[in-house]
């Protein structure tokens, strides 16, 4: 198996620096004063040319967020977050107005260059290669760089609270798909926004969304047309690199009837001592006969050995499957943050909808992760799955929560859930809290969910074949985690084994 | 926000009972347990009745189910005979060969009773009696096993209990025939009801405690019983409940276990009978190389409400859990299995597993389940499943094609499907009388 190999010799290569993106680009930048009231909100939106019914929807968020309480119930300790002590807004100076894309400012090329995000978008973010443009890589691939030339994949980067570029724009409207940043289709398409922007996850969802609502800075907006295959897969890039900054980010994809489009998603963050605020919210729509694939490898940063600094992502994720045999596939991997909580959802409200949710959430060090999903079937003949594996190491506590329901209407529900956890050393919690509702008599609903260490003897096994405990627990843990894996796109599969490597590192003995 | 939450009716009234009902309690002239019943009430009082927002009462909201609080029951309950006692107890489970300790609204009613043969065995004396006249033993014994995160239910009945009784099982004891403890209510008018049972089994004893909850007559009747169990090491325990209440009756059960070293606890709880059935079991190893194997059989229709909540707590390694529920739900019934295993930071080679399925006859049944996992130990085997559905079209074809009729064939499958809880129970003769229960619960009986 020559991935799992690329993972042995990853953990073998990893130095003391475990955390290889935890640099910081020294950037100019333009901020919104710390702290949170009124003018931020007005700031923010002002600063993103919205019109006045965008403003007075945010202005709404606020004022209910104002009345909210904090959410107490998860798995997650944390000192309080003051709210105040946060900068709202952060963007890199040059990113100001319209630009082309060799305006861009060198020092984010390098920053993207540094994460390594797939080669070929470098090249189009360096200006090497003119967008549309037959790529070398194509050609020594021996494919013909053709109109969708195969493995293209477009890319939003969103650089602390902005979208510093989206490539392979015109190539997609070719296509008739909408890729771009948030606040551009807020000006640009705001039918599209004002029919869709949260009709999954109201402002008054809860008090993170809430929050984001009102200040959320920017994030990716997608629209593919009626019938239309995505032509590429769509990726966003987050990045936090200012100091005391929040990140907000909005993400809308609308998939119309018979379309389908595959989304990834990716996040990093530098390395500091203080906790960082990351709370997005994502919002997927899939019409009749429609198809959404969401990814994400979440990276960010997730503090040191000691449990110091670190993000804290607390994410609310949903899609409606609102049309008849539609279907929403989330497949997350979770490696990053101090805490992550988030239960991206699917509501299976069309007839036949199908929902899926795909996880691995590995914790290392202090990490604590409360994560899992929810499926809720209301349309009739609905189905849903759910494969979770989460591998606790270190003293970390690794939580799934999980909530399947069926509806009084929704006959001939099916779901399918294994939850898994695998736990690496005496020091580290794993927990499953699973809840199911069965309302309807016709639902037939499937839980399963194990717990253990990894085995002794598999352990032994491959000792006794030369390797080094640590190779060997790669190897197991990257078994274990396989079924998952498996729905990646091909793009993301060796990054998260090599991921998997990295966070593991240093549990063993 | 030192906002006051609005009382209920019904916590207003239990508020009334406690506060004009004190002096009359049981013991409460006794330093001690004057002072652990206003402990207990302080500790019920700060929360209230639990309501949906409380975590662990998320499918049973105590404050709408309850909408008032019935005045405590007499002390004399009806003039019962044994002939009585029988038909609240139903053919079955009467012919039952046992020890019989009877207990009407909460008082041991010794004349009722068939202790013959266990004398030197096992000591059985009222809880009322002994709180009026408590013993070093019974303040060391009581409310000791109090669940790690206490309980608002069980903290309302230490406040308000007026009887029951202790069982003490001598040491290397061994029973052959099974301690029938039978609760009767028997009222004239609605009526409230707080029991405990105290029962402590000595070393290496092997018992089997069958505990049944029925009603003489259709009074509704509001429950509130909590048995505290202590097995000593090595100690073999089977305790059994049998819950049939009538259907005007909100029953509100908690059995509080702790387990010594290497002992064995085989629990199956019956539930079937009244209107809205809270079950809870909470058992704790406090020794290493304990059993315990929780299992039950819910029968649900009408309205009825049946919540079954487990807390199994290894805090030391090397024992062993199982939990197996089945539910057979039928009309707008609403059946809940919830169980949270909790393995403790040094509580290795833990095994735990739990199932529950629950199988629904009509549209409009609700199942809930909630397997909950909490593990702090790396080296555990843990696991749980939990499955819902209804009554299998191809078995029942299968059935149908071989000349059994429809409704033959789906009663025939759901005895079936309890029979594998049932199977649970290793006594022959208890297993026998709750399939024959079964068999009158889907009659229509």
């Amino acid at each position: 198996m020559p991935a799992v190999q690329e993972t042995v010799e990853q953990v073998r290569e990893i130095d003391v620096d475990k955390y290889k993106y935890g640099f910081e680009t020294d950037i100019e930048t333009v901020k919104a004063p710390k702290g949170l009231n009124e003018d931020i909100v007005r700031f923010i939106s002002e600063k993103k040319s919205e019109p006045e019914w965008m403003l007075e929807w945010r202005l709404g968020a606020f004022k209910r967020w104002l009345t909210m309480d904090e959410p107490k119930w998860s798995r997650v300790h944390y000192p309080k977050i003051d709210f105040q002590d946060l900068y709202y807004y952060a963007a890199p100076k040059s990113t100001e107005g319209p630009k082309s894309l060799d305006e861009v400012d060198p020092e984010l090329l390098e920053t993207y260059a540094k994460l390594g995000i797939p080669l070929k978008e470098q090249e189009i973010l360096a200006g090497v290669r003119k967008q549309g443009e037959p790529s070398h890589l194509d050609e020594e691939a021996g494919i013909a760089g053709g109109e969708y030339g195969s493995g293209k994949v477009a890319i939003d980067a969103v650089f602390d609270s902005v979208s510093v570029v989206t490539t392979f724009k015109e190539e997609l409207a070719k296509a008739g798909v909408i890729f771009c940043s948030i606040s551009e289709a807020v000006r640009e398409h705001p039918e599209l926004v004002k029919k869709y922007l949260g009709s999954v996850v109201p402002t008054s969802d809860n008090f993170y969304a809430t929050l984001n609502s009102a200040v959320f800075s920017d994030g990716s907006f997608v629209y593919v047309p009626e019938g239309v295959r995505c032509p590429m897969e769509l990726s966003t890039y987050f990045r936090i690199n200012e100091k005391d900054t929040g990140q907000f980010e909005r993400t809308l994809i609308i998939a119309d009837k018979g379309s389908y489009v595959s989304y990834l998603e990716g996040c990093t963050a530098p390395m500091r001592d203080e906790n960082q605020l990351h709370a997005a919210v994502v919002e997927l729509i899939a019409l009749d006969d429609a198809e959404i694939k969401y990814s994400t490898v979440q990276n960010w940063y997730p503090g040191d050995k000691e449990g110091k600094g670190g993000v804290y992502n607390f994410v609310t994720k949903r899609g409606d499957c609102r049309g008849k045999n539609s279907k929403i596939s989330w497949t997350q991997v979770e490696t990053g943050s101090a805490i992550t909580w988030k239960y991206p959802s699917c509501i299976l409200r069309g007839d036949n909808s199908v929902g899926e949710f795909y996880s691995i959430a590995i914790s290392n060090g202090y990490q604590q992760v409360d994560s899992g999903t929810k499926m809720i079937h209301l349309g009739k003949n609905t189905t849903s799955r759910i494969i979770s594996k989460g591998i606790a190491a270190g003293h970390s506590d690794n939580t799934y929560r999980g909530l399947v329901s069926a509806h009084r209407k929704a006959t001939g529900a099916r779901n399918f859930t294994a939850c898994d956890s695998l736990l690496i050393g005496d020091k580290c919690g794993a927990h499953t809290i699973p809840y199911i509702e069965a309302k309807n008599s016709s639902a037939m609903f499937e839980h399963e969910a194990t717990t253990s260490k990894i085995s002794e003897d598999q352990l032994f096994y491959c000792q006794a074949r030369g390797m080094n405990e640590e190779e060997a627990v790669a190897l197991i843990v990257n078994g274990f985690v396989r079924d998952v894996i498996q729905k990646l796109p091909m793009e993301f599969m060796a990054e998260t084994q090599r991921l998997i490597g990295i966070s593991l590192e240093g549990s063993v003995g | 926000m030192a906002t006051e939450v609005l009382k209920t009716k019904a916590e207003q009234e239990l508020a009334q009972q406690f506060e004009t009902g004190m002096p009359n309690l049981p013991g409460s002239d006794v330093g001690w347990t004057k002072a652990m019943r206003e402990a207990a009430w302080q500790t019920y009082a700060a929360a209230g009745l639990p309501h949906r927002r409380v975590e662990e009462w998320k499918y049973t909201d105590l404050r709408a189910l309850l909408k008032d609080a019935y005045p405590p029951a007499p002390a004399l309950g009806e003039a019962l005979t044994a002939e009585n006692i029988d038909a609240a107890l139903g053919e079955h489970v009467a012919a039952l060969d046992c020890h019989r300790i009877v207990i009407v609204n909460g008082h041991f009613r010794e004349e009722l009773s068939d202790l013959d043969g266990i004398g030197g065995q096992v000591e059985v004396r009222s809880l009322s009696e002994a709180l009026s006249d408590p013993s070093d033993w019974l303040q060391n014994t009581l409310g000791q096993v109090a669940p790690q995160d206490g309980d608002v239910i069980a903290s309302l009945n230490a406040a308000l209990m007026t009887g029951g009784v202790i069982v003490r099982v001598a040491a290397e004891a061994k029973l052959e025939k099974p301690l029938h403890l039978i609760h009767v209510a028997a009222v004239k008018d609605a009526a409230g009801l707080a029991t405990r049972n105290i029962v402590d089994v000595g070393a290496d004893a092997a018992v089997t405690l069958l505990e049944s909850y029925t009603g003489h007559g259709a009074i509704p009747v509001q429950r509130n019983a909590v048995t505290e169990l202590v097995a000593g090491d090595k100690a073999d325990v089977h305790h059994i409940k049998l819950q049939n209440d009538n259907a005007h009756t909100a029953h509100l059960s908690t059995w509080m276990t702790r387990l010594g070293t290497r002992a064995s606890y085989r629990a199956f709880q019956f539930s079937t009978g009244a209107d809205v059935a809270r079950n809870q079991i909470f058992v704790q190893f406090a020794g290493e190389g304990g059993l315990s194997h929780v299992s039950g059989a819910v029968l649900s229709r009408g309205k009825q409400h049946d919540d079954t909540t487990m807390v199994i707590d290894h805090a030391v390694p090397e024992c062993e859990s199982r939990e197996f529920f089945k539910l057979v739900l039928d009309d707008d019934a609403r059946g809940i299995v919830q169980c949270k295993v909790n393995v403790q930071r040094d509580a290795q080679k833990s095994d735990g597993h739990q199932i529950a399925h629950g199988l629904m006859l009509s549209e409009t049944a609700e199942f809930d389940s909630k397997p909950e996992l909490e593990i702090f130990a790396d080296d555990v085997v843990c696991g749980h499943g939990s499955t819902s559905g209804q009554v299998d079209e191809d078995l029942l074809f299968y059935l149908r094609a071989r000349g059994i009729p429809e409704p033959q064939a789906r009663a025939l499958l759901i005895e079936a499907f309890i029979g594998e809880a049932l199977e649970k129970i290793e006594r022959d003769d208890v297993r026998e009388a709750f399939s024959a229960l079964t068999s009158s619960w889907l009659k229509g009986e």
